[in-house]
Order: C-alpha cells, then structure tokens, then sequence
C-alpha cells in the first residue's frame, strides 16, 4: 500500500475526523456532569491496549421522514469492540451520551447487536456499558426493532455466556429491558438512574412528585427494586468491581470457572467456627463472619449486599476455585425466608448452575416469613423458586446446617432428598418439622392447658423436645445428614466433599426447557 | 483503531479525603518517594508477629488498623482514634469536585441507632426544631444510657420510635428535615 | 472457719482478680457461666465453672439470688464473694447467705442496709459529728421555705428535682436575690421534665474533688484505714482515672479524714473492706457522701501503694480472723494511678463499642500492674458493663507515675475494638492534670477534646488508607487470574455435557 497514496489520505482523514468528534468539548461535556467518556471507560475496563474498536465509522441512518434532526456522528453514538480483560477475550459495547444523547437508533443497535452475536459466536463475556437518553425517537419504528433485536440476542445468550449491564447515566423505557435481561447490573450512584417511566410522566398520570434519584436511582436498586445488584460510587471504582465479578466467571457455559492460586492453607482449622453460632438459639450473628472463616481469605464478593438481606449471595473461592455461597442470615429477620430472598437465591442458584460454578448453602432459617402480606403477594408461588432451582441444578452442591432447619425451609434449603450432594450438620444444628416451643404447644395443647405453670411445663417440654428431636444425630442417623462435623473442620471438610464432586455428572431428561414458576 | 490514550502521569496519585472534605493528597505511596501535600515524608509500614500493624514516623511508632473498609471508604484507627476517608483516584476526584458543584443537598436526614438497643426517653417531639448536636432521645445499651444527638440542624419531621422499644443496629429512629 | 472452696458471683475482671488471689490461697474456686459470656476468660480461670447458661431471661444470673445460693448448697462451697455491682451491696442476699450458712464476704446484712439507705447513713454521719453537705429534710414546699433553708446553710445551695437527673430540674442559687426566680425555674423544669414539681435543697459544693477513703475492720472491733483515693476524673458519675494518694491531702487532714471514715465504719460494726466517700471543696472542707461496703473497681491502688491484698483480707476476715496489722503499721509508700480501659468509643461521646477483641496485648513490667477480664477473641456483649481492663502504675512521685502510664498506654495494643485509651492519654497529657489542678468538671471544663490526637495523626491515618487501597489496586493488578484451567473439563463430564445439550 502506498502510505502517500489517495487511498491512504481518505484513510488518515476518517481517522482525523473521529479524533475530532471525540475531542475535548465532548469529553468536557461527560466531566462536568461527573461522568466519563464512552472512551474513558472502555479503556479503565479493558487491559491497556488491548481493545479493538468494530464498527468506527457507521453512520446514523436517516430519519423516516423530515421529522427532528439526525446528527450524522461517526459511530452513531456507540463504541464496540473486543479486547482483554485480565488477560481473557471479552467484548463490550460503551453507548455515548455526547452523540444525541446515546440515544438508540437501527445502526446503533445493529452495531451492539453485532457485537452481541461475536460473543456468543465466540463464547466470550459481553458487557454494555449503558448512558442513553432511550429510543431515537427521529428513527421510529426502527429503532424499537433495534431494542427487540438485542433482547433476543440477550436472551439467546443467556445462560452461555457471561451478560453484565454497567449502568453509566439514564436508561429510560424500554432500554431497562436489556440490562434486567442479563447476568448483572452495576450502576454508579448518583450520576445513573434507571426507571420504565420517568418522573414527568409519573407526574403527569398521577401527579406525584418524585425527583430522579428517589425513582430509579442507583440506591433505590440496590436497596429496594433489587434490580441492581453492584453499586459504586464512582465510574472507576463500578469499572473494577466488574474486572472483579469478571474474575469469578467462566466465559461461557462449556467451561468451568477460572482458578486463583490459593495462598490459604486447605486444611486450614478454625476454632473461631467453635463459637460463632451462639448457645441461645435466639441469638442473632453475622453468617458473613461465617463465610469468611471457611472460604479462602478475601476472596467473599457479595452479590445484591442491601437486597433481602435476610439471604446472603455471593461467590468465593475454596482453594482457589470459584464457589457460589448461599447463605441464610440470621441477622436480618432471623434469617427467615420471604418473597424477595426466594428470589435473589433462586436467580443466583440459576446463574451458578448455567456457568458450572458449585454451589454452597450455608443454613440458619427458622422457615418461612409468616404474615398476609406474605401469603397475598404469593410467597407459595416465590418459595418454589427457590426450591425449584435447588432441585433443577446440577452443579456440585453441599449443605451445611448451621443451627435451625426447621419445615419447609428444611426442604428448601438444599435438604438431602431435593438433591444436596453432602450435606453436613454442625453440632449446634436443629432439625425438626418446627421450633421447640411452636411443637410443644400442638403435641401437649392439652397438658399445658391443664397445667398450673404452663410456662415452666413449656419450657421443660421444650427442652426435651430439643435434646430428643431436634438436633442433628437423628437426622444423621437416618441419613438425612452425611455426617455431623466440627465446626473447625468445615472447610477442610468442604474441599474434600468438592473434589469428590469435581466429576460429578446428572443426567436430565431432554426437554425444551421446565416449567420453573415465575 | 488504535485508542486515544492520555499517557496515565498521575497514575501514583490518590486523594485520602475526610468527612469534612479535607484532603491529603499522596503522590507514590510505595515508593521513597512519598510526597503527602506535596512535601516530602517518610513513613513506614510494617507488622509485628502478633498481627499488629505499626506506622514508624520520624521516629516514632504507631499503632495502626484498618476497622472498615468498604469500596473506596476507609476508617483507620490510627492509637486508638478511628478517621474516615474516602480514597479517590485524581478520575474519581474530578468527579466529586464536578458533582458538589451541582450537588443537590438531600432534604431530610435521618438519625438512625448507632447500636441495638432499648430507647428510654424521647426528647423531642414531631415538629419541633433541633440544633446541630442537640439531644434527641436517650437509648440503653450495656446498661448504658447513651444520648443520641442530631448531626444536623432542622425540623423533627417524623419519630419511628416510641420510648420502650427496642431497636437494631441503624434502625431509622427519627427524621430531621433542614 | 476455714474458706476451702468460694463461688465468684461475678465476672470480667474482678472475678479474673478475685480467682487469682483466692488460689493463691489454696481455696477451690467456682465461676459462673452464662450464655451470654459462655466464652469468658474468668471460666478458663477458675477451677469449676457451675453452668447457668439456660438462664430466664427475667432474672439475670448474677442477680438470681435463690439460684446462686443453691448452686453453693448443692456444690457444698464454703463462701460467696459477690466482687462489686450485681448483689454485693444486697442486704438480703448478705443474709440469705447466713442462713444457709454460707460465707459471704463482706459485711453483714445490717451493715449493708443501714449504709445502702441514704437517709440513715447520713443520720449515722450526724451523730458523729462527721461533715454533711447540708439541706432540706425532704422536698421544700415553697420560696420561703427555700430562702430559710439557705440562709442557714449558706450560699451557695443547690435546687434539685426530686424525680430528677441528667442536670434538669437543677439550679445552682448563688445569692439570696436569685432564690425566688430559680426556685421558680427548677420547679416548672421538674414538672416539665418528670411531671412532678417538687425541688429540694443543698449546699453546693463549687468545684469538689471526689475523695474516699479505703477501711477495713475484723470481726472483733479493730479498724484501720488504707489512706485515701482521688477520683475526680469522671465522666457522668462514671469514674475514669483514680489514683492514690491525693494531691489534695495532707498528712493532717488525711489523718482527720480517715479518723472520720473508720469512725462511721464503727458505728454500724462494720467488717470487710469498704469505702467512704467524701467531696472536698476548695477550702478543703470535707463532706461525707455515703459508704459503699464492697471492694472497689479502684481498690488497686491501694494496694500499689500499701503492699496489702485486700481480697485476701476480705476473705480473712470473712474467716473470722483478726486484722494483721494497726492503724500505725501502715505504711503508704509512692503514687498509684489507674485507668480504666472500657470498650467505648470516646469520639462517639463515650458510647459502647460492641464487638470481638480480635487481639489484645497489654504492657507488663515492674511496678504495671493490669487487672483484665478479656483475651484474644472475647467478645463485648451489650449484657454488662463494658469495662475490659485496668492499667494500674506504681512509682515514687505522681510525676513519674503519669510517665509511666503515659508510656504503658502506648503499649495497650488492642485490635478489634475501639476503648478508652485515647483518652486516658489525653488527660495523661493535660497540664493542669499533671499540676494535680483538677476537680470532678475537669472532664467538661478542660478538655476541648476527649481524646489524644497528635498533630500529624490524621495525616498517617490517611496514608494508612492510601496505602490500603494503593496495594489493592497493584494486588488486583498484578493477579494472575488462571482462565485457562477451566477449559480443561474432564471427558467424563464433558462428553455427557455435549450430549445432554
């Protein structure tokens, strides 16, 4: 090629043109709101130059008819492309809000969506970074097709290979849709909102006044919509916790998860595991503190962290594998289980199952949250998810029960005949259909009513029944537990039981998919 | 298409700054070059065998921990009296100078229960207004009574709690609208 | 009778304290567990731990009466020392113990109850003729009654609310021209605050010093007196710092004090070790307050400076033996200061700070001394009371005590939780502290801030948390996170894998 050349110049001059495009007044415009670049992102996301721009220099297609104004930018308003993160193959596509708002139009959309069916070709990661004003609405019906063609593609991809939505600025209407299709959504606080309909409308329809932040901001998803599961407070801090999310996940369905070197010992005893659950069994603690005794040192990422927190989620390692951690938390609700916690565990059982990650449960629970509200708003319905997605999977699963495993929850919580491969008790553990004091009170309605002191007969009755019943050697003995371990021991225990499981294989009947009760 | 890459100078500069928007800017923390505010400090960090982390400075020692660490925010005890700080990068730095400029200043506070406890006394009634400092209600905890004071200045605009109750951990217990 | 064996109707510290001396002794001690301490260092300590974990909640165990009792019938133990707060100053326990023969230690029934009612104690401490800070009898009725009350007692007097506490409903009057306008304001507080108006009056004293002194009487009428102990660093009538003797003493007036302290122990036959209370004003007048017939948290430093065991008198005298020494074998030698290490979190106005101690490591050396009732991992429960640990110094001169503790309490190290240290530094520090130029406001006056802060502290503290986070980003930087491994799936799995998809 002659580098002095015609066909050369028309090439030096497109480069120039969107080195233009992209210079300082665009990025001052992202900064002064607090905001980065679709640029500056990629590139604290991707490992220094690695990344590979698709598609520089589509343009916008024109408008159906002579309706508003399309500005004709060099990639349309999206940056797409391929590189490394940590090391590892990923695509990505930035939306950039200094082109018409990064506003959705048909190329736009056909240039995620292309990068969409890369990924999946190539059985890679595919994260959006998402800061777009919603549907260009110069374009029409071209740019909703655009929306659907890219749900299809999430939903195609889903369960092959890794989908995280990085919510950057508005995503508004139909342009949630995409990020509630994939694995995980992060969003940076303060400066990322993501609602169906926005304040004016809600204003107008109902004349409610309700600022950006207290509709769709990223603390309301975080705390109470659960339709975010990562908030930071920066861009570069929410671009590092994806590399760290990253870190735990295969790159698609076909392979195991990825392996840290373990500095922690693997026979590691704890005998602050001894004490952790308390005598009363009353007493609330913090399972976190349990998770980080068992599993290797600092490796605990906690998913959906202030979203029914009475469940916790999250991955870790145990001896440098990745492992799902479900954990019941006593000190929220006392770790019962509601509506919500049905559904963050069922979801993250879900997502642990399709990328091959074992799955741990560490169980505390009482049974489930009693009340109307409850039963109306369908916690039978909700429950079965999660017991649905216990008995679905077939990635590697060990119980361990803590202290109460009591009814229904018993079964739910990964129980022996739902399909736990080990399940193991600590000595504090108590297993029965349900607590002492509920038990006594049907199995003796009429002793206690006969007593003088029905107070102290309960209590007496309690106790029996908690020494006969409720503990975990009945359970042991009939098998329903495989053994009863020393606290200490567990994560000695845990990486023995995993190995065994490393080829563990379930064959299911083929069908198009089950009937999981959504 | 090769990236625009703004060659990263700054890469070694972290901003540590306080609750009250105090700063320390720290260039090369690792290194013998250490500059905090610009000037020129030597500091060391090491642990002893009994899990102590220490800080030698000029000479002297301290005694150094880490109690909370959450993100990019940090308290450090540092003998014994715990700081705040967020650590931010000169890009998230930017950030936060950009959006205090147009920050918002949330209407109503809340003051939620530093620690479990049974609330004793209310000294406050709804629609009464409050100093910055001022006592708000008195809460039990280890035998003892600990009054909860307000951190800003303002109108009760809501009491969730009645004297008698007990309440968890950051349990929201009354709000103060400025 | 011999004590053999003794329960510790306590725990923390004291019952860690007591243990010690009472093996020292060749007596079998007994602890109780509880569940809300079933980890506690004291039951590592004692020879048999009696277990009381299934505990209602109604009853705290170390208030069970009837239960503590029992368990000592049951385990044949020869004496109860109840160390101090829960039922040490409890007549009835006192006497549920005689009549089930067991020991206590302390003094009788009787002793306890006429000092543990104030209006008795007082009228014990007229009798004989000991200074009392004086007042109405009861509530005033109205201005008149206040202004005669005040114009005999003198100026200034104080207006109390009877149902009061926290400083409301309380007006200091500082001449007779002020009555009717504060007496006015203190009742409509008082109604305000605890629905109830009624005041009553007492002489005030300005800037006191709280002084009490350390007795101890056998069985058999012979009484001594172990000097004094300051205690005026205290924050909300929660003592602090102590030590022994106080600058404020002189041989004269610490022989008159104590004559007046043993004098009142004598009058209620009193036996064991206990306290008498005084405030000192700034013209050195003496005001008995009241006796607290127990050991004391502070009872340290009287030891430091007077070589004596008083746990081990207690359980002396409780034996019935006699004291082994005269008021004039006495001899009080040096400066002893104590710190009191509680889980607090001074720059949170002193709030409890609930957590586990992760690691503690306390300084050791001649003439320190640490009282501890926690070690690596306990765990401070919102059940008691959140005192850890005591630093206690003992050195020639006060001046080289406060270095000395100055410099132990820089070698506290304690991680996990936050505590008292930085404050006692603080005071450690303060010029007016070291000129012993201080009284019972000192804590409100003179400190602007309650902790020690070095001038470049917060600086470190934030480099500490740069280089935190700095390390975390090279960390994740620099990790090598193995992707590869993954994709070597055994054929086993995978083959089944392919054909089930």
């Amino acid at each position: 090629m002659d580098v002095k050349g015609k066909s050369f110049t028309r090439f030096q001059e497109r480069k120039k043109e969107y080195e233009v495009q992209q210079g300082k007044d665009a990025i001052m415009k992202q900064h002064s709101k607090g905001k980065l670049t679709a640029r500056e992102r990629i590139e604290l996301l991707f490992d220094e130059m690695t990344f590979e721009e698709v598609d520089a220099y589509s343009v916008a297609a024109p408008a159906g008819g002579d309706f508003g104004r399309i500005v004709k930018a060099l990639g349309d308003g999206v940056i797409t492309g391929y590189g490394k993160i940590s090391g590892r193959l990923a695509f990505a596509f930035a939306q950039d809000f200094t082109v018409m708002g990064g506003s959705l139009g048909s190329v736009h959309a056909s240039k995620i969506t292309k990068i969409q069916d890369m990924a999946l070709k190539m059985g890679a990661p595919v994260i959006g970074l998402i800061d777009s004003g919603g549907a260009r609405i110069q374009e029409g019906v071209s740019s909703l097709a655009g929306y659907a063609a890219i749900f299809n593609r999430n939903v195609k991809s889903s369960g092959v290979i890794p989908q995280l939505s990085i919510i950057m600025g508005p995503a508004a209407g139909g342009a949630v849709y995409s990020p509630s299709l994939t694995d995980f959504v992060f969003m940076t606080n303060k400066t990322s909102y993501m609602f169906v309909t926005g304040p004016n409308v809600v204003k107008e329809v109902l004349n409610e006044d309700v600022s950006f932040d207290d509709l769709g901001g990223a603390m309301i998803h975080m705390k109470k919509s659960g339709v975010a599961q990562f908030v930071y407070e920066d861009e570069e801090n929410t671009l590092r916790g994806v590399k760290k999310l990253l870190s735990y996940l295969p790159s698609n369905n076909l392979e195991n998860p990825p392996y840290l070197e373990c500095f922690d010992n693997d026979t590691r005893i704890d005998e602050r595991l001894r004490d952790i659950v308390p005598d009363d069994p009353n007493k609330p603690y913090d399972i976190k503190d349990v998770i980080n005794l068992i599993i290797d040192k600092n490796s605990f990422f906690e998913i959906s962290e202030y979203f029914a927190q009475n469940i916790v989620v999250g991955f870790g390692r145990l001896s440098g594998k990745t492992i799902g951690i479900l954990a019941n938390q006593p000190k929220v609700l006392a770790g019962t289980l509601d509506i919500n916690s049905s559904i963050k565990g069922a979801r993250f059982i879900r997502f642990c199952d399709a990328f091959n990650i074992p799955i741990i449960t560490l169980e505390d629970v009482p049974g489930f949250l009693p009340g109307v509200d409850q039963e109306h708003n369908g916690i039978i319905r909700h429950g079965a998810k999660l017991l649905y997605a216990y008995a679905e999977a077939t990635v590697p699963k060990i119980t361990v029960i803590l202290r109460k495993s009591y009814g229904g929850a018993y079964c739910v919580m990964n129980s022996k005949n739902l399909g736990g491969d080990f399940n193991f008790a600590w000595p504090t553990a108590e297993i029965a259909v349900m607590g002492p004091e509920g038990a006594v009170s049907i199995l003796y309605r009429k002793e206690l009513l006969e007593s003088n002191d029905p107070a102290k007969l309960k209590k007496e009755l309690a106790t029996r029944y908690r020494d006969e019943i409720a503990n975990p050697y009945v359970a042991d003995e009939k098998g329903y537990v495989d053994g009863v371990i020393d606290p200490a021991e567990t994560r000695k225990k845990l990486i023995a039981a995993f190995d065994a499981l490393e080829s563990k294989h379930v064959a299911v009947p083929s069908r198009k998919h089950g009937n999981i009760p959504l | 298409m090769k990236i625009i890459s703004r060659k990263k100078k700054t890469e070694n500069q972290y901003f540590a700054v306080t609750p009250h928007g105090k700063k320390y800017m720290i260039v090369n923390p690792f290194s013998e070059e250490l500059k905090i505010n610009s000037r020129k400090e030597e500091i060391r960090i090491f642990e002893d065998d009994d899990g102590f982390t220490y800080l030698e400075y000029k000479n002297k020692k301290y005694l150094a921990e880490i109690i909370e660490k959450y993100q990019n925010k940090y308290t450090v005890l540092l003998n014994g009296v715990s700081y705040s700080f967020t650590i931010e990068t000169p890009i998230s730095y930017n950030r936060r100078k950009f959006l205090e400029k147009h920050k918002q200043v949330s209407k109503s506070e809340t003051i939620n229960a530093p620690m479990p406890g049974k609330i004793i006394e209310l000294l406050v009634e709804e629609n009464v207004t409050v100093k910055e400092g001022e006592a708000i209600l008195i809460l039990e905890a280890m035998k003892m009574q600990n009054e909860i004071t307000t951190h800003v200045s303002g109108t009760v605009k809501k009491i969730s709690v009645r004297s008698g109750d007990t309440v968890a951990k950051d349990q929201v217990m009354v709000e103060i609208e400025r | 009778m011999k004590i053999t064996s003794l329960l510790i109707a306590n725990r923390g510290e004291i019952a860690v304290r007591i243990n010690e001396t009472a093996k020292r002794l060749k007596i079998k001690t007994f602890g109780i567990k509880t569940s809300k301490e079933p980890n506690a260092l004291y039951l590592r300590l004692v020879d048999d731990v009696i277990d009381f974990s299934d505990s209602s909640e109604e009853i705290p165990e170390f208030l069970d009466i009837e239960r503590i009792i029992e368990a000592a019938r049951i385990n044949k133990i020869d004496a109860i020392h109840p160390g101090y707060g829960f039922l040490a100053e409890n007549p009835y326990f006192a006497r549920r113990c005689k009549e089930e023969n067991i020991i206590f230690i302390g003094p009788s029934d009787t002793a306890i109850y006429k000092m543990g009612n104030k209006t008795i104690a007082k009228q014990i401490a007229m009798k004989h003729k000991i200074p009392l800070l004086q007042g109405s009898q009861g509530n005033v009725k109205n201005v008149r009654e206040a202004t005669d009350i005040a114009e005999k007692i003198g100026y200034p007097v104080i207006l109390k609310a009877a149902a009061g506490g926290g400083g409301r409903g309380m007006r200091i009057v500082e001449k007779s021209s002020q009555l009717e306008k504060m007496f006015k304001m203190a009742t409509n507080e008082a109604l305000k605050a605890f629905n109830d108006s009624s005041v009553f009056i007492e002489k005030y004293v300005r800037n006191p010093r709280h002084i009490e002194f350390q007795i101890l009487g056998d069985q058999h009428g012979h009484y001594v007196h172990l000097g004094e102990r300051e205690c005026s660093i205290q924050r909300k009538h929660q003592k602090l710092i102590e030590e022994s003797p106080s600058a404020a003493l002189d041989d004269k007036l610490r022989a008159e004090m104590g004559e007046a302290a043993v004098s009142i122990a004598r009058a209620v036959d009193y036996y064991s070790a206990g306290t008498v209370e005084f405030l000192l004003d700034d013209d050195k007048n003496y005001f008995f307050m009241e006796m607290n017939t127990r050991i004391q948290v502070e009872h340290p430093v009287t030891e430091m400076v007077s070589g004596v065991d008083l746990i081990e008198l207690q359980i002396r005298i409780a034996e019935g033996k006699k004291l082994p020494f005269t008021q004039k074998d006495i001899r009080l030698s040096g400066w002893a200061i104590e710190c009191r290490i509680n889980a607090e979190d001074v720059q949170a106005g002193f709030s409890p700070n609930l957590g586990i101690i992760e690691k503690i490591s306390l300084p050791k050396g001649k003439n320190i001394r640490i009282d501890s009732g926690v070690t690596d991992y306990s765990v401070i429960t919102p059940y008691f009371d959140s005192m850890i640990a005591k630093l206690i110094v003992h050195a020639d001169t006060r001046e080289k005590a406060i270095q000395t503790v100055s410099a132990a309490l820089r070698k506290c190290l304690i991680k996990g939780i936050k505590t008292t240290i930085p404050f006692c530094l603080k005071v450690m520090n303060n010029r007016k502290f070291r000129k012993a130029d201080f009284n019972t406001s000192f804590i409100e006056k003179e400190l602007d801030n309650l902790y020690y802060q070095g001038a470049e502290d917060e600086m470190l503290a934030a480099y500490v948390a740069t280089f935190d986070f700095a390390a975390q980003l090279e960390t994740d930087r620099i990790t090598f996170v193995d992707f590869e491994r993954g994709k070597n799936i055994s054929p086993w799995v995978l083959n089944k894998w392919l054909k089930s998809l």
